[in-house]
């Protein structure tokens, strides 16, 4: 029944979409307490992959761009990695998205976004390219990293930074909070998520121009 | 990846000296700066220089200081919001004792737009001007020192994390005094802040957008924009609709992380009245309403940002960075005592040749770098060829041979007998230039440039350690080139001098002082001698001693002996094969008595051996980690130990902190040392690595030349504590 209703809004969701085109700004549809907005995109192996397939599960969407230096803080240091990892004990689902259009910085295809994957040790549940950065704008992504969190019930849970450190500094990693951490234990414990939007912070998301 | 080479060579060196050098060199013109502005720190984006309102300070009073920032066309730096993405700039500042720095006062921010994202910074120059207050105590005829560390973010599209030192030092006097061309574009600078409102702005919600009442906006005014402090009250892309008229209005849309954190907002707003730019620093009360919807309960807290003050070199040099160090690398392995003895030699004979003949002094210019250039290669080709090997070897690796060592110490030896004269027959005054620089001839200039870099190992400059690391890293063209860019660095003085015959004029003309220097400059060569001699008594205890004296005798002997022996073929045949026994048996007794690994034990002293396993478990113990990576040939580690690691109130700190001191020698081979060097991008040391008190978590990298404050900051930052910081304002 749950399902039949997110459906539904999914879909009407998607027609809102096509009515609207994005604003002139990138202030998607994402809202922290309402359902997360649908998206399709390519993964790294060619499936098509959608929200609804991961319904009764978290999920974690991470945008990403491997040569931001905020982004290289997190990997560089295995700190993405490990909480990769230990989000995939948990059961939750984790998607990185790369929403650099060719040309611009960050931007692989999947052959390099598999490479990079092996290179950096990381381990997404899945890759999602997003060249003409279509996702991007339905979420609002602004940085890399910027974090969006969806609850088993496909409500947007937490979005926002990686953690309470805005700098590239590595040292800034000792000691830092992770809102990502945080959330899901929150969400896990059944409690209401105590810092579910926060101020992202980053390199900007380079954004296909719109055609 | 930018860095104040000046500062850094300064604390190296001492600056009387360096500076002497330096002009001596005819070098690093940039090294005295003027006295109002710091030397520049410069990458391709951005040109940043601390710039001061006075040349003199007077005891007691308050000037204006200036961050600049020159930005290449299409970059940009941060305002304190740095709209959708990005980080301000941020400054530390290390001040004499009672002195202090007020805040940035930011200039008004330009929205620079990335669609469909904004950015709010600053293009073309930006100056971030602030208060310096000097202590009523501050003594006239002292300096008053001006030390920041400054860190910036520089974008395009791209983003780029910078950098760098900024020193100034301005001298104390009763009255200061007003250097008139800074202090007007200081004063620029500040006369275009925005302008404290006129009056307080209303901050209301309306159908979920905010709208923003200007009551008291100048009529006219039109091209508003609103710049909020707080990066989570608005979409800062989003457009700013105007309502002019009676009642004029901005308004905004809600950010979608919506936070109003106190019941008063306050921001910048730019705006343009008959033509011309404005911008007023506005105060906006929120409507009461807002305030419960925005959770405006707990004081908004931006955190503090830990920098380390150097950054971390090795692993993330770029190749342009990378050559630019080995350049400059080997412009300062000159000045080595055991380099420039040998260097200074040649330069004499050049002095000489130039009155006969001008090519002739070019051609032996050639044939040095010639010799230099070999000699590097040759040696980035061992060091790679034993990398791809799979040998754990590393720049430096060449010292942890004890026989090499020994053999360095004999050539030294030699080198400083033969400046002293030993060896030469019949020396006059006027011979001496003469015999130096045409004795051997073509070869002899070639043989220098070998004997230059052969002396020049020991010596490893504390800027090549980055681009060592960088080079063996790398493809061999890549390391290879690195070398080159070493050696080119280290044969640019003597072959300029050889090019240019107007600086060989500066010289004295020839005479006794020629003598009395070249006499003088026997005793580093010794000095280095005893050194190489300390090293391998570390390496192999009291028979490498041996090993070593005795190898110096027997060429002392066998070169005496063949000079003894000139004349008739006999006699030379006689002294030569007594000469080549002599070292033959000198040379198998060394290599018998100079075996590794004899003594390293003795030198760590109380101090823990470093191991892998035994950092996971002090740290899994919840003790912060301090490791030494270090060896006995390494003069920037000996000298960090006796200069950092050995101050008191380090250890003090150390002791309070419960930081525990492990130490990795790396003086004979050691493949685990190599593959913990090779894991932090490096090539051989000096390398420091602070652990934090927690499991598994990654250790932060010190600079490679230590201060008694890095160290006790970054021992706090370990533990735990909140090292001191510049927080945002």
């Amino acid at each position: 029944m749950q399902s039949l209703t997110r459906q539904t809004f999914i879909a009407g969701l998607a027609l809102a979409g096509l009515a609207f085109p994005a604003a002139t700004f990138a202030q998607g549809a994402a809202k922290v307490g309402a359902p997360a907005p649908a998206f399709q995109a390519v993964d790294v192996e060619g499936k098509t992959r959608n929200l609804q397939e991961f319904a009764g599960k978290t999920v974690i969407l991470e945008w990403t761009n491997h040569d931001c230096p905020y982004v290289r803080k997190h990997y560089n240091s295995a700190t993405m990695q490990n909480l990769q990892k230990d989000m995939a004990k948990e059961g939750v689902v984790w998607l990185s998205v790369i929403s650099s259009p060719p040309g611009e910085q960050g931007h692989v295809d999947a052959a390099k976004a598999k490479d990079l994957t092996v290179q950096r040790n990381a381990a997404p549940a899945g890759i999602l390219l997003d060249p003409k950065s279509v996702m991007a704008r339905t979420y609002g992504a602004q940085t890399t990293p910027h974090m969006f969190i969806i609850d088993p019930k496909g409500t947007l849970a937490y979005m926002g930074a990686i953690d309470d450190k805005p700098t590239s500094a590595a040292s800034s990693l000792d000691g830092a909070k992770s809102y990502v951490r945080q959330a899901v234990a929150e969400l896990k414990a059944g409690k209401p998520v105590s810092e579910a939007s926060t101020k992202a912070y980053g390199c900007v998301v380079k954004y296909a121009p719109l055609s | 990846m930018i860095r104040d080479c000046d500062g850094i060579m300064r604390r190296y060196f001492g600056t009387r000296f360096l500076s002497g050098a330096m002009l001596a060199l005819g070098l690093f013109a940039p090294g005295l700066a003027l006295a109002a502005e710091s030397a520049a720190v410069t990458s391709p984006r951005v040109t940043a220089t601390l710039l001061s309102s006075r040349d003199t300070v007077a005891p007691g009073e308050r000037f204006k200081v200036a961050l600049v920032q020159k930005l290449a066309p299409h970059w940009h730096t941060y305002w304190l919001n740095p709209g959708d993405s990005g980080e301000p700039t941020q400054i530390k500042w290390d001040l004499p004792a009672g002195a202090s720095a007020g805040e940035i006062q930011w200039p008004a921010p330009k929205a620079i737009r990335v669609e469909p994202l904004v950015n709010f910074g600053f293009e073309g120059t930006v100056l971030l001007p602030l208060e310096i207050t000097v202590p009523a105590e501050a003594k006239p005829g002292e300096t008053f020192e001006l030390k920041a560390e400054a860190t910036w973010l520089v974008c395009e599209k791209i983003c780029i994390p910078e950098e760098g030192s900024f020193t100034l030092d301005l001298p104390i006097a009763a009255a200061s005094t007003v250097d008139e061309a800074a202090a007007a574009r200081i004063d620029a600078a500040i006369a275009s802040l925005p302008k404290p409102a006129s009056f307080r702005a209303k901050l209301r919600d309306d159908a979920g957008k905010l709208v923003l009442d200007l009551p008291g906006l100048p009529a006219g005014a039109n091209d508003l924009r609103f710049f909020p402090m707080s990066d989570t009250l608005i979409e800062h892309a989003a457009d700013q609709p105007f309502a002019a008229g009676e009642k004029p209005a901005l308004t905004l849309t809600r950010s979608t992380v919506f936070k109003l954190a106190k019941p008063e907002v306050s921001g910048v707003l730019t705006f343009s009245e008959g033509g011309t730019p404005r911008a007023i620093a506005l105060l906006a009360d929120a409507d009461p309403a807002l305030i419960a919807a925005g959770g405006a309960v707990a004081p908004e807290t931006r955190p503090t940002v830990v920098r380390i003050p150097m950054p971390a070199e090795g692993a993330d040099l770029t190749l342009w960075a990378a050559l630019a160090f080995a350049f400059a690398g080997g412009l300062i392995l000159n000045l080595m005592p055991c380099v420039l003895p040998v260097l200074f030699i040649k330069a004499l004979g050049f002095a000489q040749l130039a009155h006969r003949s001008r090519s002739e002094v070019r051609e032996q210019g050639l044939l040095f770098l010639a010799g230099v250039l070999l000699t590097f290669m040759a040696l980035a080709g061992a060091v790679i060829a034993l990398g791809s090997l799979g040998s754990s070897v590393g720049w430096g690796f060449q010292l942890q041979s004890p026989p090499l060592v020994i053999a360095l110490a004999v050539v030294m030896v030699l080198i400083g007998l033969n400046l002293l004269g030993a060896f030469e027959i019949g020396t006059s005054v006027t011979g001496l230039g003469d015999g130096l620089a045409s004795r051997g001839g073509r070869l002899g200039a070639f043989m220098t440039g070998v004997l230059a870099v052969v002396v020049a190992t020991p010596c490893t400059a504390p800027f090549m350690g980055a681009a060592m690391g960088y080079a063996v890293t790398q493809p061999p063209a890549v390391a290879l080139s690195v070398f080159l860019a070493l050696a080119l660095g280290f044969a640019l003085p003597v072959v300029a001098l050889s090019f240019a015959p107007g600086l060989l004029r500066l010289l004295p003309k020839p005479g006794r002082w020629m003598l009395v220097l070249k006499q003088a400059f026997a005793f580093p060569m010794f000095a280095t001698a005893i050194w190489l001699i300390w090293v391998a008594s570390v390496q192999s205890g009291p028979q490498g001693v041996l090993a070593a004296l005795v190898a110096v005798l027997a060429a002392g002997f066998a070169v005496w002996l063949v000079g003894v022996t000139r004349g008739s073929f006999a006699r030379r045949a006689f002294g030569s094969v007594l000469a080549a026994l002599v070292v033959l048996g000198a040379g198998w007794f060394t290599l018998q008595n100079a075996v590794p690994g004899a003594a390293t034990e003795a030198r760590a002293g109380d101090i823990e051996a470093w191991s892998p396993e035994r950092v996971a478990a002090l740290q899994a113990q919840g003790k912060p980690v301090f490791v030494n990576f270090t060896a006995a040939w390494c003069i920037t580690c000996l000298a960090n130990e006796r200069v950092a690691l050995s101050r008191q109130e380090v250890k003090e700190a150390f002791a309070k902190l419960g930081v525990v001191y492990l130490k990795a020698d790396w003086t004979n081979r050691d493949s685990r040392i190599a593959k913990a060097l090779a894991e932090q991008g490096r090539a051989g040391v000096p390398l420091y690595l602070f652990y934090p008190a927690r499991q598994e978590a990654q250790a932060e990298i010190l600079p490679q030349l230590l201060t008694a404050d890095t160290l006790i900051a970054a021992a706090e930052r370990a533990a735990g504590r909140n090292a001191k910081t510049a927080a945002l304002p």
